[in-house]
Protein backbone atom coordinates (compact mmCIF):
# COMPACT_ATOMS: atom_id res chain seq x y z
CA UNK A 1 0.00 0.00 0.00
CA UNK A 2 0.85 3.66 -0.49
CA UNK A 3 0.99 5.39 2.98
CA UNK A 4 1.38 8.98 4.00
CA UNK A 5 3.04 9.70 7.20
CA UNK A 6 2.27 12.99 8.58
CA UNK A 7 4.79 13.96 11.70
CA UNK A 8 6.98 11.56 11.10
CA UNK A 9 9.93 12.13 12.48
CA UNK A 10 9.13 12.53 15.76
CA UNK A 11 9.22 9.81 18.31
CA UNK A 12 7.23 7.44 16.94
CA UNK A 13 7.95 7.81 13.51
CA UNK A 14 11.55 6.11 12.78
CA UNK A 15 9.25 2.70 15.08
CA UNK A 16 6.54 3.07 12.77
CA UNK A 17 8.89 3.02 9.55
CA UNK A 18 11.22 0.49 10.91
CA UNK A 19 8.04 -1.71 11.12
CA UNK A 20 6.32 -0.80 7.85
CA UNK A 21 9.33 0.01 5.52
CA UNK A 22 9.95 -3.31 3.64
CA UNK A 23 5.87 -4.02 3.69
CA UNK A 24 4.72 -0.68 2.00
CA UNK A 25 5.35 1.96 0.33
CA UNK A 26 6.48 4.83 2.75
CA UNK A 27 6.08 8.91 2.24
CA UNK A 28 7.04 10.23 4.73
CA UNK A 29 6.66 13.42 6.31
CA UNK A 30 7.93 16.51 8.69
CA UNK A 31 8.20 20.48 9.58
CA UNK A 32 11.50 18.82 10.23
CA UNK A 33 14.19 17.22 8.41
CA UNK A 34 14.68 13.88 8.69
CA UNK A 35 16.67 11.39 10.55
CA UNK A 36 19.58 11.32 8.50
CA UNK A 37 19.81 7.53 8.28
CA UNK A 38 16.01 7.47 6.82
CA UNK A 39 16.45 6.58 3.01
CA UNK A 40 12.89 6.11 1.59
CA UNK A 41 10.58 9.07 0.02
CA UNK A 42 10.47 12.32 1.94
CA UNK A 43 8.71 15.62 1.54
CA UNK A 44 9.36 18.60 4.15
CA UNK A 45 5.11 19.40 5.09
CA UNK A 46 3.94 20.64 8.19
CA UNK A 47 0.58 18.64 9.46
CA UNK A 48 -1.40 21.39 9.53
CA UNK A 49 -1.04 22.65 6.03
CA UNK A 50 -4.40 21.46 4.78
CA UNK A 51 -3.25 22.14 1.09
CA UNK A 52 0.26 20.90 1.41
CA UNK A 53 -1.31 17.36 3.05
CA UNK A 54 -4.14 17.31 0.31
CA UNK A 55 -1.36 17.42 -2.33
CA UNK A 56 0.74 14.70 -0.28
CA UNK A 57 -2.31 12.73 0.10
CA UNK A 58 -3.04 12.11 -3.77
CA UNK A 59 -2.43 8.40 -4.62
CA UNK A 60 -2.31 7.39 -1.08
CA UNK A 61 -4.00 4.37 0.33
CA UNK A 62 -3.96 5.20 4.08
CA UNK A 63 -2.77 8.41 6.32
CA UNK A 64 -1.05 8.07 9.27
CA UNK A 65 -0.89 10.99 11.27
CA UNK A 66 1.90 11.13 14.38
CA UNK A 67 2.06 14.64 14.50
CA UNK A 68 2.69 15.50 18.22
CA UNK A 69 3.14 19.37 19.96
CA UNK A 70 2.55 19.71 23.56
CA UNK A 71 3.61 22.95 25.28
CA UNK A 72 3.01 25.69 23.48
CA UNK A 73 -0.84 26.36 22.74
CA UNK A 74 -1.03 27.77 19.54
CA UNK A 75 1.32 24.78 18.37
CA UNK A 76 -0.42 22.70 20.16
CA UNK A 77 -3.93 23.35 18.26
CA UNK A 78 -2.45 23.94 14.86
CA UNK A 79 -1.05 20.31 14.98
CA UNK A 80 -2.83 18.33 17.36
CA UNK A 81 -6.26 19.79 16.09
CA UNK A 82 -5.71 20.88 12.81
CA UNK A 83 -3.43 18.95 11.58
CA UNK A 84 -6.31 15.86 11.79
CA UNK A 85 -8.72 18.50 10.25
CA UNK A 86 -6.06 18.54 7.22
CA UNK A 87 -5.94 14.55 6.94
CA UNK A 88 -9.60 14.33 6.78
CA UNK A 89 -9.76 16.84 4.27
CA UNK A 90 -7.50 14.89 2.30
CA UNK A 91 -9.12 11.67 2.89
CA UNK A 92 -11.94 13.08 1.69
CA UNK A 93 -10.89 15.09 -1.48
CA UNK A 94 -8.96 11.42 -2.56
CA UNK A 95 -11.50 9.05 -1.06
CA UNK A 96 -8.97 7.50 1.01
CA UNK A 97 -10.49 4.57 2.78
CA UNK A 98 -8.39 4.77 5.85
CA UNK A 99 -6.84 7.04 8.06
CA UNK A 100 -5.04 6.25 10.95
CA UNK A 101 -4.99 9.17 13.79
CA UNK A 102 -2.20 8.64 17.30
CA UNK A 103 -2.61 10.76 20.67
CA UNK A 104 -1.91 9.82 24.27
CA UNK A 105 -4.67 7.80 26.47
CA UNK A 106 -5.93 10.51 28.58
CA UNK A 107 -7.62 12.22 24.65
CA UNK A 108 -10.10 9.52 25.78
CA UNK A 109 -9.47 8.45 29.44
CA UNK A 110 -8.77 11.41 31.34
CA UNK A 111 -8.04 12.62 34.79
CA UNK A 112 -11.79 11.60 35.95
CA UNK A 113 -10.96 8.12 34.43
CA UNK A 114 -7.85 7.32 35.32
CA UNK A 115 -7.82 8.26 38.72
CA UNK A 116 -10.84 6.55 39.93
CA UNK A 117 -11.36 3.43 37.56
CA UNK A 118 -9.66 0.37 36.41
CA UNK A 119 -10.43 -2.22 33.43
CA UNK A 120 -10.44 1.01 31.42
CA UNK A 121 -11.74 0.19 27.67
CA UNK A 122 -10.83 2.50 24.43
CA UNK A 123 -14.63 2.38 23.90
CA UNK A 124 -15.72 4.85 26.14
CA UNK A 125 -17.01 8.34 25.64
CA UNK A 126 -14.04 10.77 25.42
CA UNK A 127 -13.63 12.61 28.79
CA UNK A 128 -10.31 14.73 27.77
CA UNK A 129 -10.66 17.44 30.11
CA UNK A 130 -8.63 20.58 29.52
CA UNK A 131 -5.30 19.70 30.02
CA UNK A 132 -3.89 21.42 27.00
CA UNK A 133 -2.17 18.58 25.14
CA UNK A 134 -4.89 15.88 25.87
CA UNK A 135 -7.66 18.39 25.23
CA UNK A 136 -6.35 19.29 21.63
CA UNK A 137 -5.69 15.25 20.02
CA UNK A 138 -9.49 14.85 21.38
CA UNK A 139 -10.31 17.68 19.37
CA UNK A 140 -8.73 16.33 16.44
CA UNK A 141 -9.83 12.99 17.15
CA UNK A 142 -13.25 14.69 17.41
CA UNK A 143 -13.18 15.84 13.56
CA UNK A 144 -11.88 12.72 12.30
CA UNK A 145 -14.91 11.44 14.22
CA UNK A 146 -17.58 13.59 12.30
CA UNK A 147 -15.28 13.21 9.09
CA UNK A 148 -15.65 10.06 9.48
CA UNK A 149 -19.60 9.32 10.17
CA UNK A 150 -20.30 11.74 7.40
CA UNK A 151 -17.75 10.13 4.47
CA UNK A 152 -17.82 6.83 5.88
CA UNK A 153 -13.90 7.09 5.95
CA UNK A 154 -12.79 4.29 8.61
CA UNK A 155 -10.76 6.15 11.27
CA UNK A 156 -8.32 4.32 13.52
CA UNK A 157 -6.92 6.08 16.47
CA UNK A 158 -4.03 4.25 18.64
CA UNK A 159 -3.48 5.71 21.74
CA UNK A 160 -0.09 5.60 24.25
CA UNK A 161 0.85 6.44 27.30
CA UNK A 162 4.26 5.43 28.36
CA UNK A 163 7.00 4.55 25.99
CA UNK A 164 10.16 2.78 26.97
CA UNK A 165 13.35 1.94 25.51
CA UNK A 166 13.29 -2.38 25.26
CA UNK A 167 16.92 -2.30 26.11
CA UNK A 168 16.95 -0.23 29.06
CA UNK A 169 13.34 0.41 30.23
CA UNK A 170 14.20 4.48 30.18
CA UNK A 171 12.01 6.94 28.33
CA UNK A 172 12.85 8.99 26.06
CA UNK A 173 12.56 12.26 28.74
CA UNK A 174 13.93 10.34 31.64
CA UNK A 175 16.02 7.56 32.85
CA UNK A 176 15.45 4.36 33.50
CA UNK A 177 13.43 3.65 37.02
CA UNK A 178 13.45 -0.16 37.74
CA UNK A 179 11.13 -1.89 40.90
CA UNK A 180 9.10 1.48 41.46
CA UNK A 181 5.51 2.64 41.30
CA UNK A 182 5.54 2.74 37.06
CA UNK A 183 3.21 4.11 34.76
CA UNK A 184 0.58 0.83 34.16
CA UNK A 185 0.65 2.13 30.62
CA UNK A 186 4.29 0.94 29.64
CA UNK A 187 4.74 0.26 26.03
CA UNK A 188 8.05 -0.79 24.23
CA UNK A 189 9.23 1.49 21.41
CA UNK A 190 9.69 -1.34 18.84
CA UNK A 191 5.82 -2.46 19.77
CA UNK A 192 4.50 1.12 19.31
CA UNK A 193 5.93 0.89 15.87
CA UNK A 194 4.12 -2.33 15.42
CA UNK A 195 1.12 -1.64 16.24
CA UNK A 196 0.77 1.45 13.67
CA UNK A 197 1.71 -1.75 10.81
CA UNK A 198 -0.98 -3.14 12.21
CA UNK A 199 -3.18 -0.34 12.05
CA UNK A 200 -2.47 -0.19 8.72
CA UNK A 201 -3.18 -3.96 8.09
CA UNK A 202 -6.05 -5.04 9.57
CA UNK A 203 -8.47 -6.12 7.51
CA UNK A 204 -11.81 -3.91 7.03
CA UNK A 205 -13.86 -6.61 7.87
CA UNK A 206 -12.16 -6.99 11.76
CA UNK A 207 -13.49 -3.55 12.12
CA UNK A 208 -16.90 -2.87 13.75
CA UNK A 209 -17.55 0.54 13.24
CA UNK A 210 -15.84 3.28 11.12
CA UNK A 211 -14.40 4.84 13.89
CA UNK A 212 -12.41 2.51 16.30
CA UNK A 213 -9.77 3.47 19.28
CA UNK A 214 -7.27 1.06 20.70
CA UNK A 215 -5.22 1.36 23.55
CA UNK A 216 -1.71 0.05 22.86
CA UNK A 217 -0.22 -1.91 25.44
CA UNK A 218 1.35 -5.20 26.47
CA UNK A 219 -0.19 -7.23 29.00
CA UNK A 220 0.49 -5.65 32.62
CA UNK A 221 -0.89 -7.10 35.78
CA UNK A 222 -2.34 -3.88 37.34
CA UNK A 223 -5.70 -4.00 35.90
CA UNK A 224 -6.12 -0.59 34.78
CA UNK A 225 -6.19 -0.40 31.11
CA UNK A 226 -7.52 -3.06 28.96
CA UNK A 227 -5.71 -3.68 26.19
CA UNK A 228 -7.98 -7.06 25.21
CA UNK A 229 -9.54 -5.46 21.89
CA UNK A 230 -6.13 -4.51 20.86
CA UNK A 231 -4.84 -8.04 20.70
CA UNK A 232 -8.16 -9.55 19.53
CA UNK A 233 -9.36 -7.00 16.31
CA UNK A 234 -5.58 -5.69 15.49
CA UNK A 235 -3.93 -8.95 16.18
CA UNK A 236 -0.67 -7.09 17.49
CA UNK A 237 0.95 -9.49 19.66
CA UNK A 238 3.87 -7.05 21.60
CA UNK A 239 7.31 -8.81 21.98
CA UNK A 240 8.17 -6.92 25.18
CA UNK A 241 6.18 -6.66 28.24
CA UNK A 242 8.33 -4.46 30.48
CA UNK A 243 8.62 -6.69 33.72
CA UNK A 244 11.51 -5.24 35.17
CA UNK A 245 9.07 -1.89 35.75
CA UNK A 246 6.66 -4.44 37.55
CA UNK A 247 8.23 -7.14 39.50
CA UNK A 248 11.07 -6.86 41.90
CA UNK A 249 14.68 -7.18 42.04
CA UNK A 250 15.65 -10.55 41.64
CA UNK A 251 16.11 -12.33 44.64
CA UNK A 252 16.93 -16.26 44.98
CA UNK A 253 14.49 -17.88 47.35
CA UNK A 254 16.07 -18.53 50.60
CA UNK A 255 14.84 -22.66 49.90
CA UNK A 256 15.74 -22.65 45.88
CA UNK A 257 13.08 -25.33 44.26
CA UNK A 258 11.37 -26.79 47.42
CA UNK A 259 9.96 -23.19 47.52
CA UNK A 260 8.06 -24.17 44.57
CA UNK A 261 5.82 -27.00 47.27
CA UNK B 1 -24.15 42.50 35.44
CA UNK B 2 -20.91 43.18 34.23
CA UNK B 3 -21.38 41.23 30.64
CA UNK B 4 -18.81 40.34 28.10
CA UNK B 5 -20.20 39.81 24.67
CA UNK B 6 -17.63 38.10 22.13
CA UNK B 7 -18.14 38.13 18.13
CA UNK B 8 -19.55 41.73 18.76
CA UNK B 9 -19.52 42.93 15.20
CA UNK B 10 -21.94 39.88 14.56
CA UNK B 11 -25.61 39.99 14.00
CA UNK B 12 -26.56 37.67 16.81
CA UNK B 13 -24.07 39.48 19.47
CA UNK B 14 -26.07 42.85 18.10
CA UNK B 15 -29.36 41.73 18.70
CA UNK B 16 -28.31 40.36 22.26
CA UNK B 17 -26.74 43.67 23.46
CA UNK B 18 -29.46 45.99 22.03
CA UNK B 19 -31.73 43.35 24.21
CA UNK B 20 -29.51 43.13 27.42
CA UNK B 21 -27.64 47.08 27.10
CA UNK B 22 -30.31 48.71 29.31
CA UNK B 23 -30.21 46.39 32.57
CA UNK B 24 -26.60 45.39 32.46
CA UNK B 25 -23.00 46.84 31.51
CA UNK B 26 -21.41 45.28 28.46
CA UNK B 27 -18.42 45.07 27.28
CA UNK B 28 -18.22 44.28 23.53
CA UNK B 29 -15.54 42.89 22.05
CA UNK B 30 -14.45 41.55 18.88
CA UNK B 31 -11.03 40.18 16.61
CA UNK B 32 -9.59 43.66 15.62
CA UNK B 33 -10.17 43.14 11.62
CA UNK B 34 -13.88 43.60 12.85
CA UNK B 35 -14.04 45.84 15.73
CA UNK B 36 -14.73 49.64 15.53
CA UNK B 37 -16.92 51.87 17.42
CA UNK B 38 -17.45 50.52 20.96
CA UNK B 39 -16.05 47.28 20.01
CA UNK B 40 -13.17 46.26 22.00
CA UNK B 41 -10.45 44.60 20.07
CA UNK B 42 -8.76 41.48 20.93
CA UNK B 43 -7.33 38.56 19.47
CA UNK B 44 -8.34 36.11 22.49
CA UNK B 45 -4.81 35.20 22.86
CA UNK B 46 -3.03 33.43 25.48
CA UNK B 47 -1.21 35.70 26.81
CA UNK B 48 -2.48 38.79 29.38
CA UNK B 49 -4.88 40.59 26.74
CA UNK B 50 -7.65 38.55 27.56
CA UNK B 51 -6.99 38.27 30.92
CA UNK B 52 -7.48 41.98 30.73
CA UNK B 53 -10.52 41.92 29.17
CA UNK B 54 -12.34 39.76 31.61
CA UNK B 55 -11.29 42.41 34.27
CA UNK B 56 -14.80 42.86 36.16
CA UNK B 57 -16.46 40.96 34.14
CA UNK B 58 -19.45 38.73 35.64
CA UNK B 59 -20.58 36.32 33.18
CA UNK B 60 -19.19 35.99 29.56
CA UNK B 61 -21.68 35.53 26.54
CA UNK B 62 -19.67 33.68 23.51
CA UNK B 63 -21.39 33.87 20.41
CA UNK B 64 -20.67 29.96 19.33
CA UNK B 65 -22.28 29.85 15.56
CA UNK B 66 -22.47 32.55 12.93
CA UNK B 67 -20.37 35.10 14.69
CA UNK B 68 -17.24 34.64 12.91
CA UNK B 69 -16.71 34.44 9.08
CA UNK B 70 -13.66 33.90 6.74
CA UNK B 71 -11.60 30.34 5.88
CA UNK B 72 -12.40 27.24 7.23
CA UNK B 73 -9.15 27.07 9.12
CA UNK B 74 -10.04 30.51 10.77
CA UNK B 75 -13.45 29.28 12.13
CA UNK B 76 -11.65 26.19 13.38
CA UNK B 77 -9.02 28.00 14.91
CA UNK B 78 -11.77 30.74 16.35
CA UNK B 79 -13.72 28.34 17.93
CA UNK B 80 -11.71 25.84 19.68
CA UNK B 81 -7.83 27.77 20.47
CA UNK B 82 -9.44 30.96 21.12
CA UNK B 83 -12.18 29.47 22.69
CA UNK B 84 -10.20 27.95 24.91
CA UNK B 85 -8.12 30.73 25.60
CA UNK B 86 -11.11 33.13 26.48
CA UNK B 87 -12.34 29.87 28.66
CA UNK B 88 -8.84 29.75 30.90
CA UNK B 89 -8.73 33.28 31.39
CA UNK B 90 -12.30 33.23 32.51
CA UNK B 91 -12.17 30.72 34.68
CA UNK B 92 -8.64 32.37 36.39
CA UNK B 93 -10.50 35.29 36.58
CA UNK B 94 -13.18 33.39 38.75
CA UNK B 95 -15.76 33.91 36.43
CA UNK B 96 -18.96 31.59 37.55
CA UNK B 97 -20.47 31.27 34.45
CA UNK B 98 -19.96 31.05 30.38
CA UNK B 99 -23.37 31.39 28.44
CA UNK B 100 -22.44 29.66 24.48
CA UNK B 101 -25.04 30.86 22.22
CA UNK B 102 -25.34 27.81 19.84
CA UNK B 103 -27.81 26.75 17.07
CA UNK B 104 -30.07 23.64 16.70
CA UNK B 105 -28.94 23.47 13.55
CA UNK B 106 -26.47 21.14 14.80
CA UNK B 107 -29.41 18.78 14.52
CA UNK B 108 -30.68 20.21 11.03
CA UNK B 109 -30.08 16.52 9.39
CA UNK B 110 -32.48 14.49 11.54
CA UNK B 111 -36.29 14.56 10.46
CA UNK B 112 -38.54 16.74 11.41
CA UNK B 113 -41.12 14.17 12.61
CA UNK B 114 -38.50 13.44 15.85
CA UNK B 115 -38.79 14.53 19.11
CA UNK B 116 -35.69 15.88 19.27
CA UNK B 117 -34.53 17.12 22.84
CA UNK B 118 -31.32 18.14 24.71
CA UNK B 119 -30.70 14.39 24.55
CA UNK B 120 -30.17 13.75 21.56
CA UNK B 121 -26.27 13.91 20.38
CA UNK B 122 -25.64 16.54 17.77
CA UNK B 123 -25.05 15.71 14.24
CA UNK B 124 -22.89 18.16 12.37
CA UNK B 125 -22.11 18.27 9.40
CA UNK B 126 -18.51 18.05 7.73
CA UNK B 127 -18.73 19.84 5.28
CA UNK B 128 -20.54 23.10 6.69
CA UNK B 129 -17.81 24.36 8.17
CA UNK B 130 -19.75 27.18 10.49
CA UNK B 131 -21.70 24.38 11.90
CA UNK B 132 -18.52 21.99 12.56
CA UNK B 133 -16.99 25.04 14.32
CA UNK B 134 -20.23 25.32 16.33
CA UNK B 135 -19.93 21.85 17.45
CA UNK B 136 -16.41 22.00 18.34
CA UNK B 137 -16.98 25.17 20.30
CA UNK B 138 -19.76 23.42 22.67
CA UNK B 139 -17.19 21.04 23.21
CA UNK B 140 -14.31 22.77 24.28
CA UNK B 141 -16.87 24.67 26.40
CA UNK B 142 -18.16 21.14 28.46
CA UNK B 143 -14.94 20.22 28.91
CA UNK B 144 -14.11 23.61 30.91
CA UNK B 145 -17.16 22.37 32.70
CA UNK B 146 -16.74 18.65 33.09
CA UNK B 147 -13.95 19.83 35.00
CA UNK B 148 -15.65 22.10 37.55
CA UNK B 149 -13.94 25.20 36.09
CA UNK B 150 -16.69 26.65 34.89
CA UNK B 151 -20.65 26.44 34.63
CA UNK B 152 -21.91 26.67 31.02
CA UNK B 153 -24.80 27.38 29.79
CA UNK B 154 -25.11 26.40 26.24
CA UNK B 155 -28.35 27.68 24.27
CA UNK B 156 -28.93 26.45 20.75
CA UNK B 157 -31.05 28.84 19.35
CA UNK B 158 -33.62 28.41 16.26
CA UNK B 159 -33.36 29.09 13.29
CA UNK B 160 -34.03 31.42 10.99
CA UNK B 161 -33.88 34.63 13.11
CA UNK B 162 -37.09 36.10 12.85
CA UNK B 163 -38.27 34.00 10.01
CA UNK B 164 -42.23 33.80 9.33
CA UNK B 165 -42.59 31.91 6.66
CA UNK B 166 -43.81 28.06 5.33
CA UNK B 167 -41.65 25.89 6.53
CA UNK B 168 -39.65 27.74 8.91
CA UNK B 169 -40.55 24.77 11.88
CA UNK B 170 -37.49 25.88 13.88
CA UNK B 171 -37.64 28.98 13.65
CA UNK B 172 -36.83 31.86 16.62
CA UNK B 173 -37.70 35.76 17.39
CA UNK B 174 -35.07 38.37 18.28
CA UNK B 175 -36.93 39.12 21.72
CA UNK B 176 -37.03 35.84 22.27
CA UNK B 177 -33.40 35.44 21.99
CA UNK B 178 -32.80 38.29 24.45
CA UNK B 179 -35.18 37.37 26.83
CA UNK B 180 -33.68 33.54 26.89
CA UNK B 181 -29.55 35.14 27.07
CA UNK B 182 -30.87 37.18 29.73
CA UNK B 183 -33.23 34.50 31.70
CA UNK B 184 -29.87 32.33 31.65
CA UNK B 185 -27.89 34.97 33.64
CA UNK B 186 -29.87 34.86 36.37
CA UNK B 187 -31.44 31.21 36.10
CA UNK B 188 -30.47 29.53 39.30
CA UNK B 189 -31.24 25.92 38.18
CA UNK B 190 -28.89 25.46 35.44
CA UNK B 191 -26.25 22.43 35.79
CA UNK B 192 -22.62 22.74 35.63
CA UNK B 193 -22.66 21.76 31.84
CA UNK B 194 -26.27 22.91 30.37
CA UNK B 195 -27.64 22.49 27.01
CA UNK B 196 -30.85 24.27 26.66
CA UNK B 197 -32.80 24.23 22.97
CA UNK B 198 -35.03 27.67 22.33
CA UNK B 199 -37.12 28.33 19.35
CA UNK B 200 -40.16 30.28 19.54
CA UNK B 201 -43.84 28.82 18.89
CA UNK B 202 -44.72 28.32 14.95
CA UNK B 203 -46.87 25.87 13.44
CA UNK B 204 -45.17 22.34 13.10
CA UNK B 205 -42.67 23.62 16.25
CA UNK B 206 -39.79 21.17 15.38
CA UNK B 207 -37.94 21.07 18.24
CA UNK B 208 -39.96 20.82 21.95
CA UNK B 209 -38.46 23.45 24.51
CA UNK B 210 -39.35 21.68 27.65
CA UNK B 211 -36.34 22.16 29.28
CA UNK B 212 -36.33 25.86 28.61
CA UNK B 213 -39.41 26.18 30.33
CA UNK B 214 -38.27 25.08 33.29
CA UNK B 215 -34.84 25.90 33.85
CA UNK B 216 -35.69 29.31 32.42
CA UNK B 217 -38.66 30.17 34.51
CA UNK B 218 -39.33 33.63 32.59
CA UNK B 219 -39.68 32.70 29.40
CA UNK B 220 -42.47 29.51 30.02
CA UNK B 221 -45.20 32.00 28.83
CA UNK B 222 -43.98 32.30 25.50
CA UNK B 223 -42.74 28.78 24.51
CA UNK B 224 -45.00 25.88 24.10
CA UNK B 225 -45.99 24.05 26.44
Amino acid sequence: MNVLILGGNGMLGPWAVKAMKERHDILLTDINEPYPEYKGEYQKLSADDVDGVVKAAEGMDVIVNLSVLRPDRQFAFDVNMMGNYAMMVAAREHRIKRVITTGPHYQMAGQQYEEWDFDLIPDMPPAPGTRLYAHTKALGQEICRVFSARHGIQLITLLYYNMKHSWNLGGPEAPPVYHDDMVPYSTAWQDCGTAVQAAVEVPEERLATRSETFFILPDLPHGKFNNEKTKRVLGWVPRYHVEGLWNKEYRQPDSNLTEAF
Amino acid sequence: MNLLITSAASATAQLIAAALGEKHTLRLTDLSRKASGDIVSNELGHGSETDDLLAGIDTVINIGYQGQSGSAAHLMDYHTRRMYNLLQAASDAGIARYINVSTLRLYEDHEENLVVTEKWRTDPSAEDTELLAAHMAEYVCKEFARDRLIQVANLRLGWPFDGTGVGETAAISSDLIGAAVEEALISEELGQWQDIHVQSQVARQRFITKTAATLLPGLAGRLSS
